[in-house]
């Protein structure tokens, strides 16, 4: 019984995030944030290194009023990402999607994070084996 | 005729350049007191000072049968920006470097009373990159090249976007930052090729060199921003665009090369990572002007663009880097540091913090250049931009500052326990505080929300209790000046973040068409558009847009002026945002493009807080000129000493 209300419990709060998720629900308000949301993660195809939300080239406006209108007909904003890198190529996107090519751009600094945080265990270790005096020169 | 001696006393600067290596050179086998170099460093800034001075006369003279004055300036110039024009571009800039280089040199000289052989070494080291510099202008950037014979009757103007104040105060802080990090590699190799005993001696020199660079490339950074803020009209401050981060790496490095030499002079050891920090600083902002002036990348910042010259700037680079890097390699044995602090003290917070900071500072280098390698390899184009460096940099950022809010109140070596519980408590109530901020405010979990919060409440709560500490144990005030200064500058920090946090998350925007009589109402401010009025100035003409601003009470506030620019000389249009600025608040609009016959794309913006991040910025600086002023430890001993003899002596 009890595994019973919390899988309908689960299944009640996940229809409502689809719910959400979908157009249906979409307030003039919440179409407008998300138009500048999606606008400005991704490039004018026309301005020199601009987001299409920034830009004032013509085209970067009837982008803006495509991104609304998609998001009016209830895409998603995945969606609408993959359809304008479908018609302008990979470079329309800021945040590039990982894969073979860019595996690079996200491991390198990873592994320098991971790099440092080596050290500072290094440097517990090291310093567990030698003693270390509290000095009283601030 | 002056364009000539002009040309002549660079040929001569380039000269006295090579001189001061090979006199060392010579004196050192002939065995005979070396005392030329610092006449030589003088003679040559002159001459360097006197080539400007010429540049600054042709541009007032309109002498427009020089190319680079033709290209950057116009009869019609306000007397200002022709003297402003000198750096605005490629070749005059690189001209502003190399003297900026210079005078800071002659200033060391005229500081340094007796001859010590750090100090030769130095003249050495920073007359062979001037060397390399002038080379790389006389041959293939030359300001005095003429026009000829066909004299151009009028100048083609200086880049409309460059006509602003912006433009006399941002290239100049910047270029002397740049300096200031080539003069601290100067100071590295100096002391890596001086003798080991007097490394500590060596690496105090270094300090007011580091602290004024970061000084001055903090103010070039926020000028910048604050000038695309204000001048490019799409409300943006920052965009990680491949300009904007070739000139922030070199600030990110020289944030961890001032900590550095601090550490150093504080412990007497650490040298290996400070001479390290030293030459990365310079490596990389040569590697950033070589992204700026070849033109291999795209970026919304115009500046002179010119294939050819990049790979003289990148031999300059590769030359810099493979000379330093191969000396620290040589000496690296010498400079291994003994660990004798644990992980929780002072020491190793600090350089922990340098230690994010050069991985924020390479990962925002590897950002900026991976799609140039990426096109290369590939052959199809992607980009990287804002959201992949705000993901990477922002918890950084929370990182940076959890480490800059405690190691001030750590012990060098080892902390009590006391003081841990206290940051353990402190950490506990600054999480909980900031995850509540979150919810309450934006009403679901955002992370970069968080950790803006995060990082400002916990860098306050430390300060307050870094001065709470400091109050207390009132024995030591002989540091007080340099430990507000560090305050200072940590809350300038926090205030940056806190602009930044709060004016990205709660500034609202409108985008609507808008002619006379229509009105939109955003943030509780009333926008009507009274009219569409027509402006001349000598230098274009635009069509403005007079907003009037009304606030709750509906009690006419203000007007705004958006403006749609088009310039005399070269028929360049430009939009100019209308601005009301306020200290906790602006209003930002700005004109798009005419979509019917009186209506407007019209762009409103309410930026809350925004100006905050440029008043951190100047906290900084107030911090770093207060901790240039201050006189250091050894020659205020020294002053009490004879103070202490005065007063004995009458008594």
């Amino acid at each position: 019984m009890k595994y019973l209300s919390i899988l309908i419990l689960l299944t009640c709060s996940l229809l409502t995030t689809m719910v959400a998720a979908s157009g249906a629900a979409r307030t003039p308000e919440q179409l407008k944030s998300m138009t500048i949301e999606i606008a400005s993660n991704l490039r004018c195809p026309m301005a020199t290194n601009q987001t299409i939300l920034d830009s004032q080239a013509a085209i970067a406006n009837e982008l803006k009023a495509e991104i609304y209108l998609q998001l009016e007909q209830g895409k998603s904003k995945d969606e609408i990402v993959e359809f304008m890198v479908a018609r302008y190529g990979e470079k329309i996107r800021y945040m590039p999607s990982l894969s073979v090519g860019t595996f690079a751009l996200y491991l390198i600094p990873l592994m320098l994070f991971i790099a440092v945080m080596c050290w500072a265990i290094w440097l517990i270790k090291t310093s567990r084996n030698s003693t270390v005096y509290l000095d009283d020169e601030a | 005729m002056a364009p000539e001696i002009g040309l002549y006393l660079l040929i001569i600067a380039t000269t006295l350049c090579m001189l001061i290596p090979a006199t060392k050179l010579l004196c050192e086998k002939l065995k005979i007191e070396n005392n030329y170099a610092t006449t030589l460093i003088h003679l040559n800034t002159f001459s360097l000072c006197c080539s400007v001075a010429i540049l600054g006369a042709l541009f007032v003279n309109n002498d427009f049968s020089v190319s680079y004055v033709a290209n950057n300036s116009n009869s019609q110039l306000a007397p200002i920006y022709k003297v402003a024009a000198i750096w605005s571009g490629h070749e005059g800039s690189m001209l502003f470097w190399i003297t900026a280089m210079a005078i800071w040199s002659s200033w060391v000289a005229l500081k340094q009373k007796s001859s010590e052989k750090f100090h030769e070494y130095f003249y050495v080291v920073t007359a062979l990159i001037m060397f390399g510099f002038l080379l790389f202008l006389i041959f293939t950037s030359n300001p005095f090249a003429r026009l000829l014979p066909n004299i151009p009757a009028e100048g083609r103007d200086l880049n409309p976007i460059l006509q602003d104040i912006g433009l006399i105060l941002h290239p100049p802080l910047l270029f002397i930052g740049y300096v200031g990090l080539g003069i601290c590699f100067s100071g590295a190799m100096a002391a890596l090729l001086d003798k080991k005993t007097q490394l500590q001696q060596n690496c105090k020199q270094l300090r007011p060199w580091a602290i004024l660079a970061w000084c001055t490339l903090t103010g070039g950074n926020a000028f910048g921003s604050w000038w695309a803020y204000n001048e490019l009209g799409w409300g943006g401050w920052w965009f990680w665009d491949p300009v904007e981060n070739a000139s922030f790496i070199p600030w990110l490095i020289s944030c961890a090369m001032l900590h550095s030499i601090i550490l150093s002079e504080k412990r007497n050891s650490h040298y290996l990572s400070t001479l390290f920090i030293c030459i990365l600083g310079f490596s990389t902002c040569l590697l950033g002007t070589f992204l700026v002036r070849s033109g291999v990348v795209q970026s919304v910042h115009a500046f002179a663009n010119d294939p050819t010259r990049g790979a003289s700037i990148l031999v300059l680079f590769s030359i810099v880097s493979i000379a330093g890097f191969t000396l620290l390699a040589y000496r690296f044995k010498q400079l291994i540091p003994t660990i004798n602090y644990e992980l929780f003290s002072k020491t190793s917070m600090m350089q922990l913090g340098n230690l994010l900071l050069l991985m924020a500072s390479l990962s925002i280098l590897l950002g900026t250049c991976y799609p140039l390698i990426y096109e290369v390899i590939a052959s199809h184009s992607i980009s990287v931009g804002a959201p992949y460096f705000n993901s990477l940099f922002v918890p950084i950022v929370l990182l940076l500052s959890l480490l800059m809010g405690a190691a001030p109140l750590t012990h060098w070596q080892k902390t009590e326990k006391t003081t841990k519980m206290t940051l353990a408590i402190s950490v506990v109530i600054v999480i909980a505080l900031a995850l509540t901020l979150n919810i309450v405010i934006l009403r679901s979990f955002t992370f970069f929300f968080f950790c803006g919060a995060l990082s400002c409440l916990w860098i306050v709560i430390c300060i307050a209790l870094t001065l709470w500490q400091k109050y207390r144990a009132t024995t030591d005030s002989r540091h007080t000046r340099r430990f507000y200064c560090m305050c200072l500058a940590h809350l300038g920090v926090m205030v940056s973040i806190l602009g930044a946090t709060y004016s990205s998350y709660f500034q609202q925007e409108e985008l609507l068409r808008m002619g006379p009589g229509q009105g939109k109402v955003v943030a509780g401010y009333t926008f009507i558009y009274e009219a569409t009025e027509e402006v001349e100035t000598t230098s274009y003409s635009a069509i403005q847009a007079k907003i009037d601003v009304r606030n709750g009470d509906d009690e006419h506030l203000t007007y705004i002026y958006p403006q749609r620019q088009t310039f005399n000389s070269n028929g360049m249009q430009l939009s100019a945002a209308g601005i009301h600025h306020g200290l906790f608040a602006d209003l930002y609009i700005s004109m798009g493009n005419q979509l019917s016959e009186e209506e407007y794309l019209i762009r409103i913006n309410y930026k809350p807080m925004i100006n905050w991040i440029w008043l951190g910025a100047i906290m900084m600086m107030f911090a770093g000129i207060g901790l240039l002023t201050c006189r250091s430890r050894q020659t205020e001993r020294l002053s009490i000493n004879q103070a202490k003899a005065l007063n004995g002596g009458i008594l």
